[in-house]
């Protein structure tokens, strides 16, 4: 092949890849993923079993918040375990910086002993609180966790249908992310990463 | 000669008509959670395959662990998990139900005494057919992944 023919093929398969770099778009990701609309949250003061815990208390860490109830038998043991697989990947400096609660919207089975236990059964880290019904579905309305007791024709007393959205509260006490039930592990620490750098 | 193939044929066929609903089923990675302490309830997930021509259906399952047994699945609407009971768990003909954490679950309601992680559990699957499989389901610690992570 001559020199001549080389260069024209070269200069085709050139022109051809500026084509299709002009003119071919692939599910070009040229708008932004929707940023999910995040809820007002704000300050609250709850039970825990030692005693009171405000998330005023945090202020200075980022704070995971997730909302549950311990006679859940799958949802919430996959949130915690995520949430107790999450701060395992945080080194030691990061977890200083973080905390996590579980806030019970079940009160009227889960005292806060019972909800220690529960918690600790994941990670020592997470924190479990609870209050009154009127105090726990006022911290749920603000963070726009939904909760609602269900009768349902199970023998094991009734059910609470419940959203499953984890809330990262960054060092101002203000909510920055929602992650979706079932993120995985690996991305919950990046958004914890991301808002413990965050200016 | 003729005759006896004959009849081995017919056997078969015999044999393919009183074939049991448990017989056509097979179950891959068992697995029941460990429940937290003092939890009342906790779950087993499973694939259940059926290689048979004919769907079959889970009509209950039972253990010695947990006082009651049920067959429950999670419906998502709109970002709420909802878990509700189910009558029955179909698997199609040469189809599969798959069992894992935010779907359907064997529940265990009101267990006897703690799960033991590393320990086994058998469980029992009832056909509509009557007839029953044992699986022996080992006890891991819930995960994020819903899979245990020692397995593929
Ligand atoms: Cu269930």
């Amino acid at each position: 092949m001559s020199d001549k023919l080389l260069s024209a093929v070269a200069v085709l398969l050139a022109a051809l890849i500026a084509g299709l770099g002009l003119f071919w778009h692939p599910e070009a990701p040229a708008r932004p993923l929707p940023v999910p609309a995040l809820p007002a949250g704000g300050d609250f003061t709850l039970q825990s079993a030692g005693g009171p815990v405000a998330l005023a208390d945090f202020r200075g860490k980022v704070v995971l918040l997730d909302f549950g109830y311990t006679y859940c038998p799958d949802i919430c043991p996959t949130a915690l375990a995520a949430t107790a697989e999450a701060i395992e990947q945080l080194e030691p400096d990061e977890r200083a910086r973080f905390a996590a609660l579980f806030v019970s919207v079940d009160p009227q089975r889960d005292t806060p002993a019972r909800l220690r236990e529960y918690t600790a059964f994941f990670h020592p880290a997470i924190v479990g609180v609870t209050g009154s019904a009127e105090q726990v579905a006022d911290v749920a309305r603000r963070y726009g966790a939904f909760y609602a007791r269900q009768p349902a024709d199970t023998a094991g007393g009734y059910v609470v249908d419940h959203s499953a959205d984890l809330y990262v509260v960054d060092r101002d006490g203000r909510v920055v992310d929602k992650l979706a039930h079932g993120t995985p592990p690996v991305r919950i620490a990046s958004a914890l990463r991301r808002a413990m750098t965050t200016p | 000669m003729k005759k006896l193939s004959v009849l081995a044929a017919g056997l078969g066929l015999c044999a393919l008509a009183i074939a049991a609903d448990a017989d056509r089923v097979s179950v891959v990675d068992p697995y029941v959670r460990l429940a937290p302490p003092n939890a009342m309830a906790t779950g087993a997930f499973m694939v259940i395959r059926n290689a048979g021509e004919r769907d079959v259906r889970v009509v209950r399952a039972s253990n010695p662990a947990s006082r009651i047994t049920e067959l429950h699945t999670h419906l998502h609407e709109n970002g709420v998990m909802k878990m509700r009971p189910v009558p029955a768990i179909d698997i199609k003909a040469g189809g599969e139900a798959v069992l894992k954490p935010g779907g359907l679950h064997v529940m265990l309601i009101d267990l006897k005494a703690p799960l033991q992680e590393g320990g086994r559990l058998p469980i029992t699957l009832e056909f509509a057919d009557g007839s029953s499989l044992r699986v022996e389901a080992p006890v891991v610690r819930p995960t994020a992944g819903g899979m245990p992570m020692n397995r593929p």
